[in-house]
């Protein structure tokens, strides 16, 4: 049997703190109608000896839960996924002297425009063509969800001693790696079952550069772990209580930040989908929906390892604390410091063409393999020696 | 055909329809397919300055990730197929606008043997009028597609009927005929003999006659740095091969000329020399006569590897065969239902109507019916020898999103290109076929379409090649303006070229840059002449009219404004550590090979070659003002690029000078030459045009001239038999043309990446090369 009525004072009892949700409510009790509807709600009490509002409310602020579906989980990476392609399109229009979308919405800048091209992506035919491999080439589009969400589970957004994380390991880390570093299998699966001959390019080309970005990335975040003596993410941004990391290890920042952009395949490591050579490679044969999915795949991949830049290098949420907010100004300065970094990688469209496949292995196999092992080793000097 | 409506219906149908027809209002994707020329002014729509992105229609993505097709302009037999295709790849519902009038009833083209009418390939949604249409236009057809979407439909123009008075007591006017005269006879005559005033050609013909011995039956002077040798089909070799020797080390053009009434042929090589520096101007045209029966002459490719595409083309138009040329027998240019061997006299294409009699039926219809075979061979010995050598196969273009006009296939072995064959003819308008039906004057905007961002440098090499024939010359203040003219241009140009190289490294912020750049050069030509990239302002004397002094200030203020903007573009793009990386030692194409394959303009200075035509053989102003010509030794993509934008920077020095000088030059800007009696047009032929120019006849024989354009040296070869007002034959190498041998050559043993580093640094234009 499970014991409910304990399950339910362990939700209770670990709530995110927000000051002004109680604000609110008092607020909302001084008002004649919506008041008496409160206290009405609140005096269903059918077991437990907990309204059921108070419940659900309590589920949904129930820290991990929260954690996972606001800050920074689902609902924060649903708006970066609406509003982050839009303000790319805006910022490299800016820097190439033209206004961007605009029409669909001319007040709002037309933040919207994301939301119409989904809609038709939505509304469009998906074809399937005859020498696809159905099965796959249909699935792997949304198998690909389940690397890019499942290391949400392990962001910690909360600052030192104020952890906002859903599940608490001391293998967190190496989780994430793993679930990372499956990414690239998914794009390959796409590409293979496309069965065309651009998209065969572009998944060789995706493996190389796989290979030549993951070892790198998997060497400084062994790094960070060295630097901080843990693995946990709360351990990690605990840490980062006097120094954050990207001043403890700069290096480790700068090739942590190339491998995140060789990873999502941005300018100038745009390689595999290169869309004057292959015309988006893996993705070519990919129409309606399944495009659409296709298309933001990047944009997803880019958020969580922005988010894992923000906790590993730039202190996770810590921040000047915002009054009346609680844990939600922990969870702001993660989401701000997150945009950023995502920012400065958008814009890199605007700034630099497209590297050589050869060129850019030889990036990832020199320069920034070489980098990487020094900030090791200084991490190691750091951490362990003094 | 199926409903034409059908994607519009699709939107209105189910609970959904509103949220459908919203989205597809406004998220238009048009696809990667440039099918013509307009696809210059279709860069400028989505470049800053226009801006399509503004209406959420944003060019990204294939056929697939598409839903709506820009088409700009004339649809070749050969591009219908790929047009089919791309329109069958893309997802419901999709949409089509046709823009330029080629596309409509085939505009300047309508007669050409080569085109289609997209409308009857494609159900289309709108048609924008323009040769070429404008970017406000083109954005207009795409807000008229988004009001056709909310299912406003209505045609963009309301039109409003008025009551005009009627006079009933008109005089019937005669329908006028067509003012051309056509020679019943013609008599081709390619060597005439001139007394000109040249005594190098004295000595070089000196020379020739006793290196050619034996070998030739007669040796003419047709002109200053002009030299026919008469041979017969068997010592062609031979003396090809003596000339070679002579260091005359590349082709400039081959010419096939038919005389039906004689049955015969004359095949024409007209060669010349990049090694010896007083050689450089001259061309020797060796020519032989051969027999219409079963014609066939000994390929010169092996002693001259320039020849090697043009014999090609020879080959598909006359079905002469060249013996020893490894095409002959497959198609190179024409698609494969085109009509066989279009360019013999026996071929007539529609004559136009100057006005339509009641009850006939307007001639629009191209003649021929839309290709109904979709198959797009690649030759099976290419696949085997591929599949034995372990190479993959890739096919680019021409919907690819950087292929341009253009298919190459490729084999390629692990990341190297094995090798390159290209399929040129995406977009041949067949002008050489049309410009025998047209008066002089008329060929003027027939030609400029050659390269609708370089117009005007293709507008003056053919009123050369007329004034060359003419023999008139050109008022002072006229040269001048010609000159600033042609430099502008040339600045025009090269910008084009160096935003799709920046395009095709994926770097749209220096693509965007350029396009900017463009727009300045595009309003001063706007000034001049009214029309953004078609200005048709030079014509047989001299201009139009009179360039006023403000527009020459607004000119003389531009160049200044240019050096701000074109700092920004060297700092974004040309000083970019991953553009140099990319392009440096990439595509080599050595001094040997460049001359080898006939390489002209920038190109082959880059190799090392020190030739430009505004130097060795100077005409309007050039040798008046001051420039130097750049040159470098590396021939990679990166001293290519360079190399032209050096150029650009002689070019802003010459347009300065120009306009300096023309300002204290005041008098007439059409020769006295050519006016003959209307004196009144001397600053202006406007009322006078036709009557100056409508019946220009030329003298006969042969008249060849070489003009710099952008890219290179363009040759127009005009054959006249001195009755007809119409040419009997142009031939017209264009410089993209004779880039393509040395391109794919270039492209050879680099990486797969690569070819787009090679394509955009040589500015590869396809409508230009395709004619």
């Amino acid at each position: 049997m499970i014991d409910v009525s304990g399950l339910v004072s362990t939700i209770l009892n670990n709530q995110v703190n927000i000051p002004l949700l109680y604000v609110i409510y008092e607020f909302l009790l001084k008002i004649p109608v919506i008041g008496s509807i409160v206290t009405f709600l609140l005096s269903i009490i059918p077991l437990f000896d907990v309204p059921i509002i108070r419940l659900l409310i309590g589920f949904l602020l129930w820290k991990p839960m929260w954690v996972l579906l606001i800050i920074p989980g689902f609902a924060t990476l649903g708006t970066m996924l609406l509003i982050l392609p839009w303000l790319e399109r805006k910022l490299v229009g800016r820097m190439q002297w033209r206004v961007g979308p605009r029409e669909i919405a001319p007040r709002t800048r037309g933040s919207i425009q994301l939301l119409a091209d989904s809609l038709r992506f939505l509304c469009q035919e998906v074809i399937i063509h005859k020498d696809a491999h159905r099965l796959y080439f249909l699935q792997f589009p949304f198998l690909y969800f389940l690397p890019v969400l499942l290391p949400l589970l392990f962001i910690n957004a909360g600052a030192v001693g104020r952890p906002l994380v859903p599940i608490e390991t001391p293998y967190a880390l190496q989780i994430m790696v793993g679930l990372i570093s499956l990414m690239p299998v998914f794009i390959m699966g796409v590409g293979w079952s496309s069965n065309n001959r651009f998209a065969f390019i572009g998944t060789v080309r995706e493996a190389f550069m796989y290979f030549a970005y993951e070892i790198p990335f998997i060497i400084v975040i062994l790094a960070m772990i060295v630097l901080f003596k843990t693995s946990n993410t709360v351990g990690v941004v605990n840490a980062q209580g006097t120094y954050w990391g990207i001043v403890l290890n700069p290096l480790a920042a700068l090739v942590f930040f190339i491998a995140a952009v060789m990873a999502t395949a941005r300018l100038p490591f745009e390689i595999p989908e290169a869309d004057q050579e292959l015309s988006f490679g893996p993705f070519i044969e990919y129409s309606g929906i399944a495009f659409g999915l296709a298309y933001v795949m990047a944009y997803e991949k880019m958020y969580v390892l922005s988010a894992i830049m923000t906790m590993l290098f730039l202190g996770g949420g810590s921040g000047p604390v915002i009054p009346y907010l609680g844990d939600l100004s922990y969870g702001i300065w993660f989401v701000i410091k997150t945009l950023i970094i995502l920012l400065v990688m958008v814009n890199l469209r605007g700034v630099y063409p497209r590297y050589r496949l050869d060129q850019a292995l030889n990036v990832g196999w020199g320069a920034i393999l070489i980098f990487a092992i020094v900030a090791l080793l200084w991490s190691v000097v750091l951490g362990v020696v003094l | 055909m199926e409903n034409p409506n059908a994607h519009i219906d699709f939107l209105e149908s189910g609970p959904l329809a509103p949220f459908k027809k919203w989205s597809a209002k406004w998220s238009l994707w048009p696809c990667h397919f440039i099918t013509s020329c307009c696809g210059v002014e279709l860069a400028h729509a989505f470049a800053c300055g226009y801006d399509g992105e503004r209406l959420g229609t944003l060019n990204l993505g294939i056929a697939r990730q598409s839903n709506f097709i820009i088409i700009e302009g004339t649809i070749t037999r050969k591009m219908a197929r790929a047009l089919q295709f791309v329109y069958g790849q893309m997802p419901d519902p999709k949409f089509v606008n046709v823009i330029g009038a080629c596309g409509e009833r085939g505009g300047i083209f309508w007669n050409s043997y080569n085109i289609t009418h997209p409308s009857d390939i494609v159900p289309v949604d709108f048609f924008i009028p323009g040769c070429p249409i404008t970017p406000e236009g083109l954005l207009r057809g795409v807000r008229a597609l988004q009001a056709k979407i909310m299912g406003v439909d209505k045609t963009t123009i309301d039109f409003k009927e008025v009551e005009l008075p009627f006079e009933e007591q008109l005089e019937e006017r005669l329908v006028p005929t067509s003012p051309k005269l056509y020679a019943p006879t013609p008599a081709i005559k390619v060597d005439i003999k001139r007394e000109v005033d040249w005594d190098f050609g004295k000595e070089l013909e000196d020379k020739l006659k006793k290196e050619l011995i034996d070998l030739y039956e007669s040796m003419t002077i047709t002109g200053v740095n002009r030299i026919a040798i008469k041979t017969t089909p068997g010592n062609l070799m031979v003396v090809a091969q003596k000339l070679k020797e002579m260091q005359f080390d590349h082709v400039k053009s081959v010419n096939v000329i038919q005389v039906p009434h004689e049955r015969k042929f004359i095949v024409e090589y007209m060669a010349a020399s990049y090694s010896v520096e007083e050689l450089m101007p001259v061309l020797v045209t060796i020519f032989t006569e051969i027999g219409i029966k079963d014609p066939k002459i000994p390929s010169l490719t092996s002693v001259w590897e320039s020849a090697n595409y043009s014999e090609r083309e020879l080959h598909e138009f006359f079905g002469v065969l060249f013996d020893g040329n490894d095409w002959m027998g497959r198609k190179f240019l024409l698609a494969p239902d085109t009509p066989d061997l279009p360019l013999r006299k026996e071929f007539k294409i529609p004559e136009e109507r100057y006005a339509f009699e009641e009850g006939v039926e307007p001639e629009f219809m191209v003649p021929i019916e839309p290709p109904k075979d979709l198959s797009v061979p690649i030759w099976e010995e290419f696949i085997e020898k591929a599949y034995d050598s372990d190479e993959i196969i890739v096919p680019i273009g021409p919907h690819h999103a950087g292929s341009g006009h253009l298919r190459v296939t490729f084999r390629v072995k692990g990341d190297r290109i094995v090798d390159a064959i290209p399929e040129p003819g995406f977009v041949h308008r067949s002008m050489e076929k049309l410009a025998e039906n047209k008066l002089y004057i008329q060929n003027i905007p027939l030609f400029e379409r050659l390269a609708i961002n370089d117009p005007v440098n293709m507008n003056l090499a053919y009123v050369r090649a007329v004034e060359n024939a003419l023999g008139i010359g050109v008022p002072e203040r006229a040269q001048y303006l010609r000159t600033t003219m042609a430099e502008l241009s040339r600045i025009e140009a090269f910008y084009y070229d160096s935003g799709i190289f920046s395009l095709f490294f994926g770097h749209t912020t220096g693509f965007m840059y350029c396009m900017a750049i463009r727009e300045m050069i595009i309003e001063a030509l706007m000034q001049i002449s009214g029309s953004r990239s078609g200005p048709s302002f030079i014509v047989p004397g001299g201009l139009r009219r009179d360039i006023p002094d403000t527009v020459l200030e607004l000119i003389d203020n531009m160049t200044f404004a240019l050096n701000r903007r074109m700092k920004k573009f060297e700092s974004i793009f040309v000083y970019n550590p991953v553009t140099v990386a990319r392009a440096k030692g990439v595509g080599v194409l050595t001094k040997e090979d460049a001359i080898r394959c006939g390489m002209v303009g920038p190109f082959l200075r880059a190799s090392g070659v020190n030739y430009d035509v505004r130097k060795i053989a100077p005409y309007d102003a050039y040798d008046k003002v001051d420039f130097e010509v750049t040159t470098g030794d590396d021939g990679d993509c990166l001293g290519r690029f360079l190399g032209r934008l050096a150029e650009i920077k002689e070019s802003v020095k010459i347009v300065k000078q120009a306009v300096d000088a023309v300002k204290g030059i005041q008098g007439q800007i059409l020769s006295d030459d050519i006016l003959g009696e209307y004196k009144e047009a001397a600053s202006d032929i406007k009322g006078n045009f036709f009557r100056v120019y409508g019946n220009l006849v030329l003298p006969k024989g042969e008249w060849t001239t070489i003009t710099e354009a952008a890219r290179g040296t363009t040759l127009f070869t005009l054959i006249s038999d001195g009755e007809s007002n119409v040419p009997y034959r142009v031939r017209v190498i264009s410089p993209c043309w004779m880039n393509l041998r040395g391109f794919m050559e270039a492209v050879k043993g680099e990486r797969y990446a690569d070819f787009w580093a090679v394509y955009g640094s040589f500015g590869y234009f396809p409508p230009e090369a395709d004619r």
